[in-house]
């Protein structure tokens, strides 16, 4: 059993606070992801669970037992780096093998558990080399081999994709996705990447300036983020997020005017939508608007085409509003394009404080 | 960079080296296949002595230094071949210790071997000390707190700063019949010690000075080389159960590993030529050292003569002696660097 628990986790550096009253309880065999932009804790957290940091106050627990005083050669953890973290001198066998001789683990048994782990992520054929003779994602496969060779009861892996090319990552994703899969071991991994959040995790623990945004699956996450910064840092293109005042029923901005709004709804309101919930269309009329339809009215800032959709962006105030419409959409650049936002697509939360709105 | 702005920044150096070491080194070698002596004529003296009625002379034949017009000896330099080198290692002496079963009394009787025996210990002995004093120093200092990291590092480096033989003379000071440590261990142990009147203690603590001087410059490099340690594979370590001692091992020392033989190169070199120890200690009658034998030869003797061939001879297998010492580091080093 290799459930965690986190109670109350904080980490400070004299005046700087790096992790704030965190708490979090990660069932066994759970692929759990931490995301979030660069400072946010994340690897704090993960660090601290790994025992390469203490928490200044709260308590880890990995199954029953409290880690707070353990060395982490005693959590029964194995962890994989950004970096690889693999050791230059020593061949991929011994890299593999090295946990397993470190521990005192039965000799005999080293050469089948060294290639067992290293044919699991296919690394059979490379065995005599030197780290410094492989790629980037044979590396990280290496370490890979390396966490899974001694079965530990959790895996920690601290942006292990980052340093890998886009295709490489793809694989490596995918690999990572079915080991996590067969092994069937807790698994904790740090991304500031939300597709692969998105991709590997049971849960997303989004988070902030040390502080736990938003917990859930991927599709809570996304479908209804808790608040302004897990709406706009979840989605590629992130959530649209528009400023407003609610007067007379409309939220009401510049080039906007949305109707059909939802009862309970303060005076000072932020909108968000997401970019492909917007229908877009070409007013015939450009410089008289007013009896087309659509919620919002403004020239076209960027047209950008995906191949299999076209990005179209628009200033309001100082937000840049993406609509992703049809591959055959086509507009000039300041050409006057209308959004229609659907009222199921609308998300609102508080401009006080950035919270959803529950209507 | 083009070879023509590479050769022209190279050049001087280049120059540089060719007029101060390649040319002298030349000449030394030269010079110690030949010997430069006085050149000597006989002539017929007739001594005579008073008498009666007559003196009583007698003629014998003198061999005396010629004199050029300002009545200063001239001389001429011959070709002698490898006579110098034998006069040096006394090959003749060498197999009849041997021959008479006394082989060790080689290492006594015979200057040069009496110099290689210690050069060769001293060298050997303190290469290691001096990396594991070195390395152990980088890493304390590389553990301690940071706001007390600068004074410990100037503590370090301080032996470093001291002149060789003034260091050497301090050491001797502490450990001559009553000087301080001497004093303190006496009244520690309760029996009188005298450091200094066998060769065994002299080269003790030579050593311990040599260690001491030079550990610092092993750990100033070594600590530029534990800033650049993977973190990441440092914590691989820790998370895969490592010990302390099995991070330095698998982890450190190899990430050092270009570091220890850059030491071990200018350590082996450096230590090989030793000398200021044999001076500050005063240690000519126990203990001397090839560099210090080559000194020797150059010194004057009664008859004000310098035995300059001799000592090119000397020079010229301390030079050997190096090289046969740097063969198998050098030959790590390049290995080393053709795997990557």
């Amino acid at each position: 059993m290799a459930q965690i628990q986190l109670k109350n986790i904080c980490k400070r550096w004299g005046s700087t606070t790096g992790v704030k009253d965190f708490s979090l309880d990660i069932a066994d065999r759970e692929f759990i992801v931490f995301l979030g932009p660069s400072g946010c804790g994340k690897t704090t957290t993960m660090r601290m669970i790994a025992g390469l940091e203490d928490p200044t106050e709260g308590e880890i627990y990995i199954g029953d037992t409290c880690v707070n005083g353990l060395e982490p050669k005693d959590r029964d953890i194995a962890m994989v780096f950004q970096s690889y973290g693999l050791y230059p001198n020593l061949t991929v066998y011994e890299n593999i093998r090295f946990p397993l001789k470190i521990r005192k683990v039965a000799a005999e048994t080293h050469d089948s558990r060294v290639r067992k782990a290293a044919d699991m992520v296919e690394l059979g054929p490379l065995l005599d080399r030197y780290p410094k003779e492989l790629s980037g994602g044979q590396r990280q496969r290496v370490a890979l081999a390396r966490a899974i060779v001694r079965e530990p009861n959790v895996f920690l892996m601290d942006e292990p994709l980052s340093n890998l090319d886009a295709k490489l990552r793809v694989s490596t994703r995918a690999q990572i996705k079915h080991l996590q899969h067969s092994l069937q071991t807790t698994t904790i991994y740090v991304t500031h990447d939300q597709i692969e959040a998105m991709t590997l995790a049971d849960r997303v623990v989004v988070m902030s300036m040390g502080e736990l945004q938003q917990l859930g699956t991927p599709t809570e996450i996304y479908d209804t983020p808790a608040n302004t910064f897990v709406a706009g840092f979840i989605g590629s293109p992130a959530m649209n997020l528009l400023d407003g005042k609610i007067i007379d029923g409309k939220f009401v901005t510049e080039h906007t005017q949305i109707d059909q709004l939802p009862s309970g709804l303060p005076d000072a309101v932020t909108i968000g939508f997401r970019a492909e919930d917007i229908q877009v269309t070409i007013p015939t009329d450009q410089h008289d608007t007013a009896n087309s339809e659509g919620h919002i009215f403004a020239p076209v800032y960027s047209v950008e085409m995906l191949g299999d959709s076209t990005l179209i962006s628009i200033k309001v105030g100082q937000a840049l509003l993406i609509a992703k419409a049809e591959k055959t959409f086509r507009a000039e650049i300041g050409q006057t394009v209308s959004f229609i936002v659907p009222p199921e697509a609308r998300h609102w939360f508080s401009k006080e404080n950035g919270a959803r709105i529950s209507v | 960079m083009k070879q023509k702005t590479f050769f022209v920044f190279v050049a001087p150096s280049l120059l540089m080296m060719l007029i101060f070491i390649a040319i002298p080194l030349v000449s030394v070698f030269i010079q110690s296949f030949y010997v430069t002596q006085n050149v000597y004529e006989t002539v017929v003296v007739e001594t005579c002595t008073p008498s009666f009625p007559t003196s009583i002379c007698e003629k014998t034949e003198k061999t005396v230094p010629l004199l050029d017009e300002n009545n200063t000896p001239i001389t001429q330099t011959v070709f002698v071949g490898l006579d110098t080198y034998r006069a040096v290692l006394e090959p003749e002496k060498a197999v009849q210790l041997i021959r008479s079963g006394q082989f060790f009394d080689i290492f006594t009787d015979i200057d040069f071997y009496k110099a290689l025996r210690f050069t060769l210990m001293f060298t050997l002995i303190t290469l290691p000390l001096v990396i594991g004093v070195g390395l152990l120093i980088a890493l304390t200092v590389n553990n301690v707190a940071q706001n007390i990291k600068g004074p410990v590092i100037f503590i370090s480096l301080l032996p470093f700063i001291i002149t060789p033989v003034i260091g050497a003379l301090s050491i001797k000071w502490l450990f001559i019949g009553d000087g301080l440590l001497t004093r303190a261990l006496e009244s520690l142990i309760g029996q009188e010690i005298a450091m200094f009147a066998q060769g065994w203690t002299i080269e003790l603590l030579m050593m311990f000075y040599r260690v001491w001087h030079v550990a610092p410059f092993a750990f100033v490099i070594f600590y530029a080389g534990l800033q650049s340690v993977n973190q990441d594979t440092l914590e691989s370590a820790v998370i895969d159960g490592a010990s302390r001692f099995e991070r330095v091992r698998y982890v450190i020392i190899p990430h050092l590993m270009p570091l220890i033989y850059f030491i071990a190169l200018i350590h082996l070199m450096d230590t090989y030529r030793v000398f200021e120890e044999i001076i500050g200690f005063s240690s000519e009658a126990h203990v001397i050292s090839l560099q210090w034998l080559t000194f020797d030869f150059l010194e004057p003797d009664d008859t004000g003569n310098r035995a300059i061939s001799r000592a090119s001879a000397s020079s010229m297998l301390t030079m050997i002696g190096i090289i046969l010492l740097l063969i198998p580091v050098l030959n790590r080093t390049l290995r080393d660097q053709k795997k990557g």
